[in-house]
């Protein structure tokens, strides 16, 4: 096993001025990512961090992320990338599970900044300005010294990063990722999408995300570049960049290329340096990839599917049978199993829908700090994804949804219980439930059914006003229906499937 | 009203769900306080091409034009005086 952060290394002795990273202005080679990542593995080595601690970032895409997580590395520590868009009553239950000793975040983010606040323990508070991880004297004497970087030892099983997959409900889940996991995952990705030190990739999503890691990491462990762009607020900029750096791919969620398909006339630009296309996140519809060959017909699209608790991913469709099995999520990534089973355990026929098990060296030690949630999904070696699909007679998975509640919305994952229980918080909400409804950009917007106390008024813009000041902004309800009743279960239990169904509306957002 | 105090007023009712004037800064970047995402950002534009009659071009559709309330009120001035 050849950890990530040693390949970096190799890349950044044996071609120093190959480009790694372009991060708005910002320019970077490897020998400079490499000395910078070692200068911050001094800097919290001196500050008495040892292998083993949890450092917790929460930055948004940039360089200073990407040396934060191999400085980590280097230092033997565990990295923790917090979703940067998460709120003070997300950070400060994650800050404590994990009992981060180090956490880094942007200077004006005022909910970081109060979630540290909260937290008595000690730790070491690292708040980044101006594209500087540190201050600029601190940061000059630290790359001014020029003994050798020692890279702390790490066995397959030691834990590099912990990455956590749910809210305010309850306790955070917070997935274990070891060196292991990462390399073997990272090693299958590169062999499937035949990466190579001249492609380049156009980054937007986040690197707390594990699709977004996986991007990140991939690219840098064969020595490509990745040019990082924030966000897709204007679609039109990305592929403006895109055609710029002459790209060779490009990584998205389906509604990231339904934006690019519906709002950027791409027949403007030149994208023929693109060779890749990765969509993972859900299905991408038949129609929208005949589209995207149209646009981009010398692109290659892989569909691929796969979850934080496996590194990222799982299985990947090869290009040459997307027609054929199309609505297919593929076959499995080298080194990993898949299984479906029946509700005994059994393996299914082919054919037949059941639970999608995994199988690999890809797939996490389990939860931090949770026997209980980890037994859950672990049994006898094997992953139990959540999801339901069947495998055709040549081993093509389909998947025909999850047993879970969660909503995917965009690149996002949204447990309606983190929804739920802000908006519960509410004197005039008697019940909530919320759920995902189809939509044809996003995937999945969330959907809040709201049952009043009796005589009590509560508007529609009040309840988002809640959860804007409590949650992130991907989480707020796009609709919200107020309705007399839920409809439950004899136990009591809300029934969600039926929500939309049978509950007339009375007063729709 | 000012189409500034205008378009204030639509951000702070629409992305921000309050009337309260004081919860959104003239000079605040609406993209990176993650006020308006890519779906909000149509919307916006969408709004004001309908009210003050003018077409924003793909090539306007930039952050130096929308990031704030301030830079806002300065584009749709300068559109609709040319």
């Amino acid at each position: 096993m050849t950890p990530l952060v040693a390949r970096v290394a190799n890349v950044a002795i044996g071609e120093p001025q190959r480009r790694a990273v372009a991060d708005g202005s910002r320019r970077i080679d490897y020998a400079t990512l490499w000395a910078e990542a070692c200068a911050f593995a001094r800097y919290l080595r001196s500050a008495g961090l040892a292998p083993g601690d949890r450092v917790a970032t929460i930055l948004t895409n940039s360089i200073e992320a990407i040396v934060a997580c191999y400085g980590c590395w280097i230092a033997g520590c565990v990295i923790v990338p917090l979703n940067a868009q998460a709120r003070r009553w997300d950070f400060e239950p994650w800050l404590r599970h994990c009992e981060a000793r180090c956490v880094i975040h942007e200077a004006g983010n005022s909910d970081a900044a109060m979630a540290l606040d909260a937290i008595e323990a000690p730790l070491l508070r690292i708040v980044t300005d101006a594209g500087s991880l540190l201050p600029a004297a601190t940061w000059a004497e630290l790359m001014r010294v020029e003994h050798p970087c020692e890279i702390a030892r790490a066995e397959s099983a030691t834990l590099a990063m912990i990455l956590y997959t749910s809210g305010t409900t309850g306790a955070p889940k917070g997935v274990m990722l070891s060196h292991g996991n990462l390399a073997a995952n990272i090693d299958s990705i590169i062999a499937y999408l035949g990466l190579g030190r001249d492609d380049s990739i156009v980054s937007v999503l986040p690197f707390y995300y594990s699709y977004g890691a996986s991007v990140l990491h991939t690219h840098l462990a064969v020595g490509a570049f990745l040019v990082i762009e924030s966000n897709l607020v204007f679609p039109h900029l990305m592929v403006e960049t895109m055609a710029r750096e002459r790209v060779s791919g490009f990584s998205g969620v389906p509604s990231t290329f339904l934006l690019l398909l519906n709002r950027v006339p791409l027949a403007d630009y030149d994208l023929s340096s693109l060779r890749y296309l990765t969509q993972a996140g859900g299905a991408m519809a038949p129609a929208t990839a005949r589209r995207l060959h149209e646009a981009m017909p010398q692109a290659e699209l892989y569909i691929m599917y796969g979850q934080t608790e496996a590194t990222a991913r799982l299985t990947w469709l090869p290009p040459a049978r997307r027609e054929e099995k199309s609505g297919s999520v593929g076959i499995p990534v080298p080194g990993v199993e898949i299984v479906v089973r029946r509700e005994d355990g059994q393996a299914a026929d082919a054919f037949e829908v059941g639970d999608v098990h995994a199988r690999g060296p890809n797939v996490m030690p389990g939860y931090w700090r949770d026997p209980q949630a980890t037994a859950s999904v672990l049994v006898d070696g094997w992953l139990r994804t959540g999801d339901m699909g069947h495998l055709d007679d040549e081993g093509f998975l389909y998947l025909s949804g999850r047993r879970s509640d969660m909503i995917k919305t965009g690149a996002h994952r949204v447990h309606p219980k983190d929804v739920e229980e802000v908006i519960a918080e509410l004197p005039a909400i008697a019940e909530v439930a919320v759920i995902g409804i189809d939509d044809d950009t996003l995937g999945q917007v969330i959907k809040a059914f709201i049952v009043l106390v009796d005589n009590a008024s509560l508007t529609i813009n009040q309840i988002k006003a809640h959860c804007r000041d409590h949650l992130a902004a991907y989480k707020i309800p796009k609709q919200i229906e107020f309705v007399d009743t839920l409809p439950k279960t004899a136990s009591g239990k809300i029934r969600r499937a039926q929500l939309t169904a049978t509950i007339g509306p009375r007063e729709v957002s | 009203m000012d189409a500034t105090n205008a378009i204030k007023k639509f951000v702070l009712e629409n992305y921000l769900f309050t009337d309260d004037d004081s919860a959104l800064a003239n000079g605040d970047s609406l993209i990176r306080k993650g006020i308006v995402d890519s779906t909000g950002m149509l919307e916006l534009i969408s709004h004001l091409e309908d009210t003050y009659a003018i077409k924003v071009e793909n090539a306007e559709m930039i952050p130096a034009n929308f990031d704030s309330i301030d830079t806002i009120g300065a584009f749709v001035a300068s559109k609709r005086a040319s």
